[in-house]
């Protein structure tokens, strides 16, 4: 299958206070058509930066691309100038964000909003506007879309408020769909409705997604390919079946292993942890990443960077046990 | 009639149902309530209606003399007549009329000043706040050099240049200003630059001017609208120190300013010639720092309730 979308070797880096700060360093991932890839990695590890380089809105400064390339159905995006990627932005990939309490403009309609979009790339009456619009809420669930079309986001709840992000999201049906956290401000069960969504239009209009999210559990949920990232690195690739199932990088095992389980006497453990933190983007630590939290450290990991190692079947690992 | 009925209810029970209702209308209200704000609002109204209906309600022609009627008193002194209620000037002109016209020179001069003032303050602030960096840095410390200024000096340096007359007046107002807009709305761009919605705007493809002008400038309206309230004001009150110091509104116009001009010198022997455009000047600004704080306090979401 021909791959969507096709990161190569991404830097992404921002000059913060006269130092650079690589926020994402040599990332290499890729989609297939009608595929979910999770991003998943702690808060800080460069799951958004990934995503607002795909879309093109780095602050410039006081970030900038130091190199890579990004494909997109075949084209480097990164090399488009700013009026042809304006016309890919919302049209062919498209964001749904995190907080749906403010990335929604609070002085307009909600299917103002969703209308702007079509508006900005199709050529369509404003009667045949307001009919997608309508559409596009029933789509995504909305009760009542010809009168909920006329509030403004005050008026909904933040599930409501998700549920028009992902109708915006979808309005022009795109190719790729990056969802930054789309759950992680909605309480768990608008959590399961909206994921149980997002599914639901996946398979409708076979749209492939970016998921990026810090959360194993939804992760296991909505993804066929799992990238783990830890401070702006790609530790481990894999499908998911693989990396739940075979998980080889000592983070990754670590990440599992905190997942916490339910359950009574015997079978209650305490919740295991990952020692330390993650080390700051300013003074990073020679040699591997991880190396300093790490379990299995040997003396190498402190000094010498490990490589990337394709174990086969796709599943890729970047820890110095399997070089 | 049960339908038309019908509808009416419905639309005075939404208005009553705060859910239901367009948050305008809460800030209308909130501005009612405000007994301060309210007063501005009544000053202003009164002042915009005399402005408008001049020919209606003025007793005289403004700037028609009759030279036997020089200098009467007000109606309540010895030797005033009802024909001229504030009395009249040395060329026997009517102070009441040329008062209610001089409204209308007044609000002119407000609308035109501050809309150009509101239009170039806006965008350039808008410029600054949103592309930062060098733009920024021109932008604002050339608003910086013309705040340096003392107010009303550069004013009267922009009339000496332009020539005087009440059209340069208010183009001197208006540039001198500038800055106050500038500053205010290059805050809230900034402000509201890095909320979600901006970065959504543009994550759907919309241009940098339509990110700017559609979606971000529309959250920075209640500054603006409290900014060219209480500018009014000031404007009237720079206009009227232009045409005192006889670089504004060029005789016979009915100026307030002009008029207390014209009267300083018969101060000892006729005080109503210059005391009435002077109260005219204190109602007009009060009225309109009263309706910009009444509008700050509705406006203001920090200041809610």
């Amino acid at each position: 299958m021909e791959n969507l979308l096709d990161i190569r070797n991404l830097k992404t880096y921002f000059n913060v206070r006269g130092a650079v700060l690589k926020a994402v360093d040599d990332v290499s991932l890729t989609i297939k058509a009608g595929q979910t890839l999770g991003l998943v990695g702690e808060s800080a590890c460069g799951k958004s930066v990934t995503a607002a380089s795909i879309m093109g809105l780095i602050p410039m400064p006081p970030g900038w691309i130091a190199g890579g390339e990004i494909f997109f159905d075949g084209i480097d995006i990164l090399k488009l100038p700013e009026f042809r990627m304006r016309k890919i932005r919302g049209k062919k990939i498209s964001m749904i964000f995190q907080e749906p309490m403010t990335s929604l403009n609070p002085v307009f309609t909600v299917g103002d909003q969703v209308a702007e979009v079509i508006r900005l790339h199709e050529k369509l009456s404003g009667r045949e506007v307001r009919g997608r619009v309508i559409e596009s809420f029933r789509l995504v669930g909305i009760p009542a879309p010809e009168s909920r079309v006329n509030d403004y986001p005050h008026q909904m709840s933040g599930g409501m408020r998700q549920r028009v992000m992902i109708a915006m999201a979808l309005a022009c049906y795109p190719k790729l769909m990056i969802a930054d956290e789309p759950t992680t401000a909605l309480d768990v069960t608008i959590q399961a409705q909206i994921l149980e969504l997002m599914n639901k239009l996946k398979a409708e209009t076979g749209a492939s997604i970016l998921f990026i999210t810090h959360d194993l559990g939804v992760i296991a949920e909505m993804a066929q390919k799992v990238v783990v990232m830890y401070a702006g690195k790609v530790m481990e690739a894999a499908d998911v079946n693989d990396l739940f199932g075979d998980p080889k990088h000592p983070y990754t095992i670590g990440l599992l292993n905190s997942i916490p389980v339910l359950g009574k006497g015997k079978k209650q453990k305490r919740l295991s942890t990952i020692a330390g933190v993650v080390p700051s983007l300013f003074r990073l630590p020679e040699g591997c990443l991880f190396g300093e939290r790490c379990t299995v450290a040997q003396a190498d990991c402190r000094r010498i960077e490990p490589s990337m190692t394709d174990l086969g079947n796709g599943h890729i690992v970047c820890c110095h046990q399997f070089n | 009639m049960n339908e038309q009925a019908g509808s009416a209810t419905s639309f005075w029970a939404r208005m009553r149902n705060p859910e239901d209702r367009h948050p305008f209308f809460d800030q209308i209200e909130k501005l009612f309530k405000n007994k301060t704000g309210l007063a501005g609002l009544i000053i202003i109204t009164v002042f915009a209606a005399a402005a408008v209906f001049a020919p209606v309600i003025s007793p005289h022609d403004p700037i028609e003399n009759a030279l036997y009627d020089q200098l009467i008193p007000p109606v309540w002194e010895e030797g005033g007549a009802t024909k001229n209620l504030l009395g009249t000037d040395d060329l026997g002109r009517d102070i009441l009329s040329r008062l209610i016209y001089g409204a209308r020179v007044s609000l002119t001069i407000g609308v035109v000043s501050v809309g150009l003032a509101l239009t170039l303050g806006t965008l350039l602030g808008a410029l600054a706040g949103y592309y930062k960096g060098w733009l920024d840095n021109l932008i604002m410390r050339f608003m910086d050099i013309i705040l340096a200024f003392p107010h009303i000096l550069l004013a009267i340096v922009i009339v000496a240049y332009l020539g005087p007359g009440l059209r340069n007046a208010m183009m001197a107002i208006g540039i001198i200003n500038i800055p106050r807009f500038a500053r205010i709305v290059r805050a809230s761009v900034m402000d509201e630059f890095g909320k979600d919605y901006v970065t959504a705007a543009r994550a759907v493809g919309a241009k940098d001017s339509r990110v700017i002008f559609n979606a971000i400038l529309p959250n920075c309206l209640a500054p603006i609208i409290v900014q060219a309230s209480l500018g009014f004001g000031a404007a009237i009150l720079d206009a009227a120190g232009l045409s005192f110091l006889g670089l504004g509104a060029q005789p016979p116009i009915p100026e307030w300013g002009a008029m207390i001009a014209e009267g300083r010198a018969m101060i000892l022997r006729a005080w109503w010639v210059m005391t009435f455009p002077g109260i005219a000047i204190l109602l007009g600004v009060l009225g309109f720092n009263l309706l910009g704080d009444g509008l700050r306090d509705a406006l203001d979401p920090r200041l809610r309730d």
